[in-house]
């Protein structure tokens, strides 16, 4: 058991390393104006492979936003339906990221992402679209 | 005016009759962004088999051999006829030509392939069961398949010599047989299901244990069943080392596999080295004759999450935070009536086709498409393709070029002689 969660440490911190100096896979800004980047634990993203994000938002340069909710959806807008998997934010990391399990795309072409999150008790959405 | 209309009738009818048949030109040029989608499909691009960690024996040489001989013997069966290859037949690609599968009895559903089925997260039509070893547990006490039980297959093993010591060398002692029913399993008929209640907690879970164990076997023989590089393979090599030689493919071909990723829409799904997404569509299939169209993916999941042998359960040998895809599975309405993308690879070989083997060859299958008619349940994904017959005619001689012998070691493909 220590190894496993010596093993995540190791991989978190490489994780959150790499989200600190590669660009990020996607980004948007929320209704409100907040800067949402996406680092994927696998990039450049791809089809049929589940894994985790870390998601960054920021509010400028103003202390890191401290969020009471973050969920995602995500579809196919061509196609009427959504994710294959249901992905969720399982915890808060320590540099004010948010990792997100069970990612997963199952086709290509244009994806839909709906970032719903609420901070001070106000909702707010971003959406990202892309293409696999 | 009258005499006009016999001229202008036939230039008519020849106009249709040409639209239908009459192949346009310039389809064998390839855009870099479809060179890129057609690298993604060959079998190259396959990445190594994905370790399964719900399964510590996943990748044992001595589990492979037990469970090969476990996947070939009749004897894991009530009546001494059907193994796991009555139905999954190595020289039908481990398939079985018939509509729906047939063991002891006629199943609901046809009997899908197996070669390369280790890379996906989900098994079964509606995708019940999340691992290859829990899979391989239904069929022995299914009553139309194998309809033995747990207990049977314990007194089986303990009762044989080569497999008594193949289980223990690789589970451990095998639980003691001494007390125990002749048969028992808890969703059996009424005989088998009083024996199983009559046993205490601990000596069921010691079985339970040990039917994991077999699945776990069988399983690691099943990783084995890899496709084989087939001409369409081939023919990507050729587009990927820009060379002259005469192309693998024929231009009738060629122009079906433009069908595939383009107008077809086919690889949408169809996609990845395996030309499947492994995921849950419903396009509309009919029901099998005589009976309720089926819920698919969206009774699947609810079965696989209370599943005693899934990822999460006691008999699983992963950690929860391995369990990625059954914890993070989805649930939602859209999955009625959807059923999973089987791969395309080896497709001539492995007629009839759909869930419940509805259609009986590759041109129902591709008018179905092009028509996507309104689904029993739900709705259809697909939308009408508007092919005309020269292009389903191509779109179905680009499928036969995906046939070819199995990339599988020789002996795995006969029942063991060693």
């Amino acid at each position: 058991m220590k190894l496993f969660f010596g093993l995540l440490l190791v991989l978190t911190l490489s994780y959150s390393n790499a989200a600190d100096t590669m660009p990020p896979d996607l980004s948007g800004m929320t209704d409100r104006g907040l800067t949402i980047e996406i680092y994927s634990e696998l990039s450049p993203l791809r089809i049929n492979q589940i894994h985790s994000w870390h998601i960054r938002v920021r509010d400028g340069d103003k202390e890191v936003p401290m969020l009471e909710q973050l969920s995602v959806f995500g579809g196919m807008p061509e196609h009427d339906h959504g994710l294959p998997t249901q992905p969720e934010v399982t915890t808060r990391l320590d540099d004010g990221d948010y990792l997100l399990e069970g990612v997963r795309f199952h086709m290509q072409g244009l994806w839909r992402l709906q970032i719903e999150l609420q901070l001070e008790g106000v909702d707010d959405t971003a959406i990202i679209e892309f293409i696999l | 005016m009258k005499k006009l209309l016999v001229p202008l009738a036939f230039v008519l009818i020849t106009g249709v009759i040409a639209w239908n048949y009459l192949s346009l030109p310039g389809a064998n040029a390839w855009s870099e962004e479809e060179l890129r989608l057609l690298s993604s499909l060959a079998l190259d691009a396959l990445p190594p088999l994905p370790a399964d960690p719900s399964n510590s024996v996943a990748d044992h040489p001595a589990a492979v051999e037990f469970g090969h001989r476990l996947f070939f013997d009749k004897r894991l069966s009530s009546n001494g006829q059907v193994a796991c290859a009555s139905c999954h037949k190595p020289e039908l690609m481990f398939t079985d030509a018939l509509p729906l599968a047939a063991g002891v009895g006629v199943g609901p559903m046809h009997t899908p392939g197996l070669a390369g089925l280790a890379y996906s997260p989900w098994f079964y039509w509606d995708g019940r069961k999340d691992s290859q070893w829990a899979q391989a547990l239904a069929p022995l006490e299914a009553k139309h398949e194998q309809a033995t039980d747990r207990i049977q297959l314990l007194h089986l093993i303990n009762g044989d010599p080569v497999y008594y010591s193949m289980y223990e060398n690789l589970f451990g002692a095998l639980p003691s047989t001494s007390n125990l029913p002749l048969t028992g399993a808890p969703e059996g008929d009424e005989a088998q299901q009083a024996n199983w209640n009559s046993l205490d907690g601990r000596t069921q879970t010691a079985i339970n244990r040990t039917f994991s164990n077999l699945g776990k076997a069988i399983a690691a023989y099943e990783r084995k069943l890899l496709p084989g590089p087939a001409r369409f393979d081939d023919y990507i090599a050729q587009l990927e080392a820009g060379s002259e030689e005469e192309f693998a493919l024929s231009s009738s071909e060629i122009a079906g596999l433009k069908l595939f990723i383009g107008k077809g829409q086919c690889v949408t799904c169809h996609n990845g080295p395996l030309l499947s997404n492994h995921e849950f569509h419903n396009t509309g299939v009919l029901a099998v004759n005589g009976t309720m169209p089926s819920m698919g993916r969206y009774d699947g999941i609810r079965i696989s999450r209370e599943d005693p042998f899934n990822c999460l359960g006691q008999f699983s040998d992963a950690t929860a935070e391995q369990c990625t895809e059954l914890r993070f599975s989805r649930d939602t309405n859209d999955l009625v009536g959807a059923m999973k993308t089987p791969t395309l690879r080896n497709i001539s070989a492995t007629a009839p086709y759909m869930h419940g083997g509805q259609m009986q060859d590759l041109k129902q299958v591709i008018d179905h498409y092009n028509r996507a008619p309104s689904s029993m349940l739900s709705h259809n994904e697909a939308k009408p393709l508007g092919l005309r017959t020269v292009e389903r005619n191509q779109l179905e001689a680009f499928l036969l070029t995906l046939s070819a012998p199995l990339g599988t070691e020789k002996k795995w493909l006969a029942a063991p002689d060693y």
